[in-house]
């Protein structure tokens, strides 16, 4: 043992860099995946931490108006699978009502309901996950808030409405399991049963949630369909507990996801590397190998030997790995632990990537041993005369016109003969150019207003809310009246927004939220079909379409008022707003009826959105204006923000990346071009052209993988976007890149840091000497 | 042409070369000879620029090449030098006939038919014209070397510098060699050659024995003599004297 570890440490000093390089490489590959498993462990923890201690419901039934309170007991008593249930009067306020120093919430997109802390189930959770409870005129803020406005313990929030005013004291950070999530569009705010009663004297409109917990194994369809055919309260949105899990997960998991999916890219690549790397120094030692073969040393005791220094290797990146991903683990998972707390499963993130790294180290040691094994087979004679070595690399022929640039030429022409040398480093250039570019690609995606498009509405620069109203008619006609007047406004359009119900594939009731309005102002690319053209079409967002699953062409039974509509399906477009299940019919809905109006508007050439945003907020005080580009930002919120984070991690890793095999490839091709060079230098080629020679080929490498990275990021990237988005509603998504940062800033950037590393790198070109290459 | 003076080089805390001068008039032919590890490949890779000395100068026509940068001394030993090594040493990813043709081009002195033509002119002189298409690898050592010679006199250079140039050759290749050298120096061509062989010393007017790193005797022949006999006397004399 004591040999071997000689041997290794001696291996160790004679290829420093290139174990140094391939060292980097395989903690780079434990820290992510370790680090990866970890959010992982964490996220899991935290969210089953929150679910067990604030119980959220099974099934929520948004609803405003009036309710027969004893009709709802009554079915509740009559079905054996509800656990439990409560009514939840939550007091809905504008956000033009909301003041958070000094300025109204009127820029967010979030709606605000203002609630006290239920009884029974579904708690509001304080930073200790402890149900929170509040005195008279404190208040309890989403954790949301505190990410996004940055609202801390003793802040005021002020409620005003006409000459009424009332100020709040935040007194703690609401962690709620149901409407955490930034992708969920309301937050709840927790304040005390006296301030709840004396505000809504004043403001706001009351919204009820009917919510369910349901005995184990019970389906929520099941309890949907006896809650419809009973005629429960029901205008409003539905949620159910997958749903909750869904954005919660999508908002938390993301991160977790898109970080082992690149450390099992990178593993691929630090195994790729690693068997590059042992061929190469094991060619240099087969006359070593073939001297023990020689004198009768057992081909295990040989293959020991050379496995020994990658076990340790392997072991050491290991135990790093895994240590490191203790702060870069809980860096990312930050936010998770922020809105969810640390959970009653702590030991998954120390265990998840525990068994990550052993997955690793066993991957690597296979492999090894594979190759390793492979390079043993060779006879004495052959491994001691370096026959297996000998291999064709074939020609390249000068020009017969002369060497206009000698460096280029030949390094051209070396390329061309020993491109299987560069394979590997072509492949993580190509990977690199990738991780950086996807996240790049998608954010400028979400950025970029036809962005839009997926969120069910034509391209358009400002949107109005009007909602929580009892005079939502006549607000709407009073915007409408404004806009109709106001010369910088192109064009507008007004949908209203309801509730019918449509027959699903299993002949069972649902509710769908149906837009009604002129769809040719904004028009809307379809997946498949075109937008409603008459009375008898229906036009169904992705995801509705695929439950349903219904086809273009196919009829739909729709109830509304207790009347049966025949719809034919007519197109299907691509929405993530609502959950991704939308419609569009031209259904007149009775005034009680509708849920909201929203008006999409476009502002003349010159107008500046920002200030038509304003000065609308001015006018029209109790609708929610929106430019767009917000509204894109916040529904995504939360995505984009991990977005960015991974962005940011995404490059330096890139860089590292690129950095770490351009070392090592230039370590291990001038090793063994040792002699190339020394003919080189011998009939006058300089240290400089030599050098020159290795950039060229390196850079020219990564050009072209820059370029192939580029093609998949954009192709392969937008599978991959779609299929993040696809289970919000979206199937098919064009990258829309920002093309001076894509195909400009970002390559330049990469090559760059490879040049940089081909002048320090190809320095060691200077200590081949002439003389020592050639007497060897 | 080269005035060596007073050179020495060590490496690490070995003294390899100890303060040699001597001189390499135009046209001669000069052989340095010595037991192994006596220093005298490192006094030819010294002389020629291709490896640093510690102290003294060397002046090629006058100009002090040890204190040349490492880009103008390699453009240097491109255009006015040409090597030979022992174990002939080329690009494998080019043909025998692109890599004698690599300086030339490489040099830009003259046109690259110009090159071309000069290289076929020395393939001939050298007896291997049918191997330019061929692979390194394809062809004998005493072809390869001879192909070695062809390339190291592309850009015409004003002293040919050689390493045990039939160190890796059967004999017949040896002799073959030998003639070529002779031949070129009757031509005029400077030559300066490390050789343990005294048949290839013997070809040379002027023969060094480096002993220990220094110049321990130094042998000229007289015109008309014959070089082997008299290399062998003086080889024997100086062995035994030793």
């Amino acid at each position: 043992m004591k040999l071997l570890l000689n041997l290794v440490r001696k291996d160790f000093k004679r290829n420093r860099v290139i174990t140094t390089a391939l060292a980097v490489f395989l903690i780079l590959s434990a820290l992510l995946m370790a680090g990866g498993l970890r959010v992982t462990g964490t996220m899991i923890s935290s969210l089953n931490g929150l679910n067990e201690l604030a119980v959220p419901p099974e099934y929520l039934q948004m609803h405003k108006g009036t309710y027969d309170r004893e009709a709802f007991e009554s079915f509740v008593e009559t079905h054996d699978y509800i656990k439990d249930s409560q009514i939840v009067k939550m007091l809905n306020i504008s956000n033009a009502n909301i003041i958070y120093q000094g300025e109204t919430l009127e820029k967010y997109l979030m709606d605000n309901g203002f609630v006290v802390q239920n009884e029974r189930f579904d708690f509001l959770l304080n930073m200790d996950n402890e149900i929170a409870f509040l005195q008279e005129g404190e208040i309890g803020v989403p954790v949301y808030y505190v990410e996004e406005l940055g609202i801390q313990v003793g802040d005021v929030i002020t409620l005003h409405q006409g000459d009424y005013r009332k100020e709040l004291i935040v007194s703690t950070i609401i962690r709620d399991a149901s409407m955490n999530a930034a992708l969920a569009s309301s937050k709840r705010l927790l304040i005390s049963q006296t301030d709840i009663d004396e505000i809504s004297l004043h403001m706001g409109e009351w919204e009820y949630c009917f919510e369910f917990l349901l005995e184990n194994g019970t389906a929520t369809a099941v309890l949907e369909k006896d809650y419809m055919d009973a005629g429960m309260p029901s205008n409003g949105a539905t949620v159910t507990g997958s749903l909750l899990r869904m954005l919660n997960n999508l908002s938390h998991g993301l991160v977790a996801f898109i970080i082992i999916a690149i450390s099992i890219l990178l593993i691929m690549i630090a195994v790729l590397c690693l068997s590059y790397i042992i061929r190469a120094t094991m060619a240099e030692e087969n006359y070593t190998i073939g001297e023990m073969k020689a004198i009768g040393f057992p081909r295990k005791a040989i293959a020991k030997l050379y496995q020994m220094k990658y076990i340790m290797l392997v072991l050491v990146a290991g135990v790093i790995g895994y240590l490191a991903a203790i702060p870069f683990g809980d860096f990312f998972s930050s936010s998770v632990i922020m809105y969810c707390g640390y959970g009653t499963d702590e030991w998954m993130k120390w265990v998840f990537p525990f068994i990550g790294v052993i997955l690793l180290s066993v991957i690597v040691m296979l492999r090894c041993h594979k190759i390793i094994g492979r390079n043993l087979n060779s006879t004495v004679v052959g491994l001691m005369r370096g026959e297996e070595k000998i291999e064709k690399e074939g020609h390249y022929s000068l020009p017969s016109s002369g060497l206009k640039h000698p460096n280029l030429t030949i390094a051209f022409g070396e390329l061309k003969c020993k491109w299987k040398e560069y394979l590997v480093i072509f492949l993580v250039f190509v990977f690199s150019s990738f991780l950086i570019l996807l996240p790049m690609n998608m954010k400028s995606t979400v950025e970029n207003p036809s962005f839009m498009t997926y969120m069910g509405v034509g391209e358009s620069d400002i949107r109005i809310d009007i909602q929580y109203s009892e005079k939502l008619a006549e607000q709407k006609d009073a915007a409408q009246s404004y806009l109709e007047n106001d010369a910088e406004i192109d064009k507008y359009a007004i949908y209203q927004n309801g509730y019918v119900q449509l027959q699903n594939a299993d002949g069972e009731w649902e509710y769908i939220r149906v837009e009604n309005g002129d769809a040719s102002v904004f028009p809307l690319e379809y997946l498949q079909g075109r937008a409603p053209n008459d009375r008898k079409e229906m036009a169904l967002s992705y995801l509705s379409a695929s439950e349903l699953r219904k086809e273009v062409g196919d009829s739909l039974t729709v109830i509304y008022q207790g009347e049966e509509l025949l719809f034919t399906l007519c197109g299907i477009y691509q929405d993530i707003t609502y959950g991704g299940k939308t419609a569009k019919a031209a259904i007149d809905f009775a005034e009680i009826d509708v849920e909201v109006y929203i008006i999409y508007l476009n502002v003349r050439d010159g107008v500046r959105i920002e200030e038509k945003t304003d000065e609308l907020r001015s006018i029209l005080t109790d609708s929610k204006i929106t430019p767009i580009s917000e509204f894109v930002s916040q529904t995504l919120g939360g995505i984009m923000d991990n977005m960015s984070l991974v962005e940011g991690t995404a490059i330096m890793i890139s860089l590292l990346l690129i950095m770490l095999i351009t070392v090592m490839i230039l370590q291990l091709i001038t090793a063994r071009e040792h002699s190339a060079i020394a003919i080189k230098k011998a009939i006058g080629f300089s240290n400089r052209d030599i050098r020159i020679q290795f950039g060229i080929r390196i850079l020219m490498i990564q050009f072209v993988a820059i370029f192939a990275g580029t093609v998949l990021a954009n192709f392969l990237g937008e599978v991959i976007f779609g299929w993040m988005l696809s289970s919000m509603g979206v199937s098919k998504i064009t990258m829309l890149v920002e093309p001076i940062t894509a195909y400009l800033l970002s390559p330049a950037v990469q090559l760059l840091v490879v040049l940089i590393t081909v002048i320090v790198g190809t320095k060691v070109v200077r200590n081949y000497h002439i003389r020592n290459q050639i007497i060897e | 042409m080269i005035k060596v003076e007073q050179i020495s080089k060590s490496f690490k805390d070995t003294q390899i070369l100890y303060n040699i001068s001597f001189e390499i008039k135009n046209g001669d032919f000069v052989a340095v000879m010595g037991p192994s590890g006596s220093g005298k490949s490192t006094l030819l890779y010294s002389i020629s620029g291709m490896d640093s000395i510690s102290d003294g100068r060397v002046l090629f026509k006058g100009i002090n090449i040890s204190e040349m940068q490492e880009n103008e001394l390699s453009r240097f030993r491109l255009i006015k030098m040409g090597f030979v090594f022992q174990n002939p040493q080329m690009l494998k990813n080019l043909s025998i006939f692109d890599n004698i043709i690599l300086p030339g081009l490489v040099a830009k002195k003259k046109s690259a038919d110009d090159i071309r033509k000069r290289a076929l002119e020395l393939m001939k002189q050298m007896e291997i014209e049918g191997i330019g298409e061929r692979d390194i690898r394809e062809v004998s050592g005493g072809q390869l070397q001879r192909a070695s010679i062809c390339r190291a006199m592309i850009n015409n250079p004003e002293i040919l510098f050689l390493d045990e140039p039939t160190g890796s050759l059967n004999s017949a290749a040896t002799d073959q060699v030998m003639a070529i050298l002779e031949n070129l120096n009757r031509d005029g061509m400077t030559i300066m050659t490390v050789t343990h062989d005294p048949r290839v010393a013997a070809k040379a007017r002027k023969v060094l024995y480096i002993r220990d790193g220094q110049i321990a005797a130094c042998k000229e022949f007289s015109v008309g003599v014959d070089r082997e006999r008299e290399l062998d006397k003086w080889l024997k004399g100086f062995h035994s004297r030793a």
